[in-house]
């Protein structure tokens, strides 16, 4: 099959399906400026979960912008949370 | 007791400057070292550094630190160990050492660590060259982690505890993908801790895992990566050797 056949069967041209935009972007989010690993990029029926947890306020919206840029046209569910800094209220006993 | 504190995957840069040093900064108070598992940076530049060594400077306990995957991206991980080391941390690649915690002689192996995956679902060094290195590169930080545990053995340490970023055992990376475990740690550095013995082993890496898991050899393993334990650090109390409890250390043990 190539790209003219697939595009004349209905669905988008293979490149431009969403599990490749989400490939994509994995990569771009990892290897790119934001360095970001720590993030999953899921494909939920027609919309895209984004969840994980980052360092800051600032690098979520980093993420988010990126995933928007890189998602346009798909609905996307963010969850990204950012890292606690508290002191731990207790220690574990190890025997 | 010795009390142990760690965490891993801070991933600091400019915009998390003194972030965790509140938490820190209570350190004396609950623990007798801090240990650093590794991803300190996000990207492993000399100014992130930079961040991560204001952040741990005069902390009042000492510091053992690992560098992560993300502090060798910006391929400086020589500089990024130097600034920590300039603020007072013993940054560990494949060696060992001992500090003075509360009386304690605290052993610490310390490597990196590498991919590669666990029993029966591991890299083989086979095939094209840059596989090869891949096996290589997680059996020599194996290699070293068992070496470094062995040394400490023979150094009279009350305790001895491997640090590594990536991850000995698979049940500590429970949450993540199962895919991708062959890129989350290796059977070979629990087959050296199990070999060398070790009171505890802690890693990080894995944001989407768990905290507790244990070699086949019976050795807890904590995964203290910020995202999993939810705080600034965890701390974990170690009994008190015998030697301790009824010697000269006594005192130290009371606190």
């Amino acid at each position: 099959m190539n790209a003219h056949d697939a595009g004349s069967a209905g669905g988008p041209p293979p490149a431009q399906s969403p599990e490749y935009r989400v490939a994509h972007l994995q990569d771009r989010l990892a290897s790119g400026e934001l360095g970001e690993l720590g993030v999953r990029i899921e494909i939920r029926g027609e919309a895209v979960l984004v969840t994980g947890t980052v360092p800051s306020a600032r690098c979520r919206e980093d993420v988010l912008s990126t995933v928007r840029e890189e998602l346009t046209g798909l609905e996307v569910h963010c969850d990204i949370v950012v890292s606690e800094a508290s002191s731990p209220d207790h220690a574990e006993e190890l025997s | 007791m010795i009390r142990i504190a760690a965490v891993g995957d801070i991933h600091m840069a400019p915009e998390t400057r003194g972030l965790l040093r509140p938490a820190f900064d209570t350190l004396p108070e609950c623990a007798d070292v801090l240990l650093l598992a590794g991803d300190l940076t996000r990207h492993g530049t000399p100014e992130e550094a930079r961040v991560v060594a204001d952040e741990i400077r005069g902390l009042g306990v000492p510091v053992v630190a690992v560098l992560g995957n993300h502090d060798h991206h910006d391929d400086r991980p020589d500089e990024v160990a130097a600034l920590l080391r300039d603020a007072g941390a013993h940054v560990l690649e494949g060696e060992g050492t001992v500090v003075d915690g509360g009386g304690a002689r605290i052993g610490v192996a310390g490597t990196k660590g590498f991919g590669g995956g666990f029993v029966g679902r591991s890299a083989g060094e086979f095939g094209e060259p840059v596989m090869k290195e891949f096996v290589r590169h997680s059996r020599r930080c194996a290699d070293s982690l068992r070496t470094s545990l062995e040394r400490l053995e023979e150094e009279d340490c009350d305790v001895r505890i491997a640090l590594t970023h990536y991850s000995p055992v698979p049940e500590t990376l429970a949450g993540e993908p199962l895919e991708i475990y062959p890129f989350l740690g290796s059977y070979l550095l629990a087959e050296a801790i199990d070999t060398a013995g070790a009171d505890l082993a802690v890693h990080g890496h894995a944001h989407a895992g768990t905290e507790h898991g244990m070699t086949t050899g019976g050795v807890k393993v904590r995964n203290v990566a910020q995202p999993v334990i939810g705080r600034a650090f965890h701390v974990y109390h170690l009994p008190v050797p015998e030697r301790l409890r009824s010697g000269a250390g006594a005192q130290a043990t009371t606190g």
